[in-house]
């Protein structure tokens, strides 16, 4: 896995399986937002299927697509790495194991109008969770935070969406100001 | 309530529900509960709390109003219908985001992305933490200690996960 070009448009070869494999692990351990961080451990730091930048890029389609981002993001992950058949697959692996104990534990509360007194156990898993989304934050913002401009629009990103601005009007906001004032050409006005 | 009619409610709730987690509560509480009556309100909210504490996208509640309402058949069906339309936007997007990557207005606007992304991760981060870990400090270090595990030390995050929830357990009694 190491001499994979760094730069190669359609990354590191995966097979349909190993998509499968790797989404399957990814829904298994993955809780809500947790799963993005699963999924970049596994195709970027790990396989390399993916460069970060090319992660990000999917992190952004998935930030402006409706959905939850985590599944948006794997969805793109195999479709940059298998096309149409590899995001269904990657869907699908994503959502078995999710699907199976949802349905186990309906069944079981309907049957017993309880829901599992887990407390502890949720309470341990929440603050994984907030680990794996605070581990990608820092990647991503490490790889693609370059400029002085960029930082300041993540901070007031922050703020709007701490004082409850509709976080895809936020998103949005921030790409138009990046085509009018970030785009790499020097002919664009600053 | 057919199949179809159930497959359509799901579709639109999977086309209109956008960020991760929380944010969609709200508005399938208002489908679900308000307009077909499907749940009780008690019964929603362990829905979600179900959803919750099983892994993958907290969306997969979805799968247990299907299944209230049609049984298994209802189940597989709401499931696939709330993921479908944002699986097809995403991948279309995917495709178009290769070839248009290399325009300088559409990389321009990736780059203002960007920041609002990892902006949107603190958010769900700071979101999260709040409804659970805020105020015991021992949770606080379990997130610090996780954190460091995932970054510095690059472990598989499947031992994080399950350590964590081990951690929580014990700290609970």
């Amino acid at each position: 896995m190491t001499d994979v070009p760094k730069a190669a448009t359609p990354a590191a070869a995966a097979s349909l399986l190993q998509l499968a494999g790797v989404m399957l692990k990814v829904g298994a351990t993955g809780f809500g937002m947790g799963m993005v961080g699963v999924l970049q451990q596994e195709a970027v730091t790990r396989r390399a299927w993916l460069s970060q930048q090319e992660f990000a890029d999917g992190l952004a389609l998935a930030n402006l697509l409706p959905g939850p981002i985590a599944v948006d993001a794997a969805v793109y992950v195999g479709y940059r790495l298998r096309g149409w058949l590899g995001a269904t697959v990657c869907l699908l692996a994503l959502l078995v194991p999710a699907f199976l104990i949802m349905l186990g534990l309906t069944i079981a509360y309907l049957r017993y109008g309880q829901v599992p007194q887990l407390h502890g156990v949720f309470r341990g898993l929440n603050a994984a969770v907030v680990a794996l989304v605070l581990a990608v934050a820092y990647r991503l913002g490490k790889s693609s935070l370059k400029s002085t401009s960029q930082a300041a629009l993540a901070v007031a990103a922050l703020g709007a969406t701490l004082l409850h601005t509709n976080p895809v009007t936020v998103v949005l906001t921030c790409g138009i100001i990046g085509a009018l004032l970030l785009a790499p050409h020097p002919k664009v006005a600053p | 309530m057919n199949l179809l009619q159930l497959f359509l409610v799901f579709a639109k709730i999977g086309a209109v529900v956008f960020g991760g987690g929380f944010v969609m509560i709200p508005f399938i509480q208002r489908e679900v509960v308000q307009h077909y009556g499907w749940l009780t309100q008690q019964q929603f909210v362990d829905a979600i709390a179900l959803g919750q504490i099983t892994p993958g996208p907290i969306l997969i509640s979805a799968t247990f109003v299907g299944y209230k309402v049609q049984g298994l058949a209802g189940a597989v069906v709401a499931t696939l219908a709330v993921f479908l339309p944002s699986f097809l936007m995403t991948a279309l997007a995917a495709r178009q985001m290769m070839r248009l990557r290399r325009n300088p207005r559409v990389a321009g606007f990736i780059r203002g992305v960007l920041p609002a992304v990892v902006a949107m991760l603190l958010v769900a981060a700071i979101t999260i933490a709040r409804s659970t870990v805020w105020l015991d400090w021992r949770l606080l270090l379990l997130v610090v200690v996780a954190l460091i595990l995932l970054v510095r030390c690059k472990v598989d995050a499947v031992y994080v996960v399950v350590g964590s929830g081990i951690a929580g357990f014990l700290l609970e009694r």
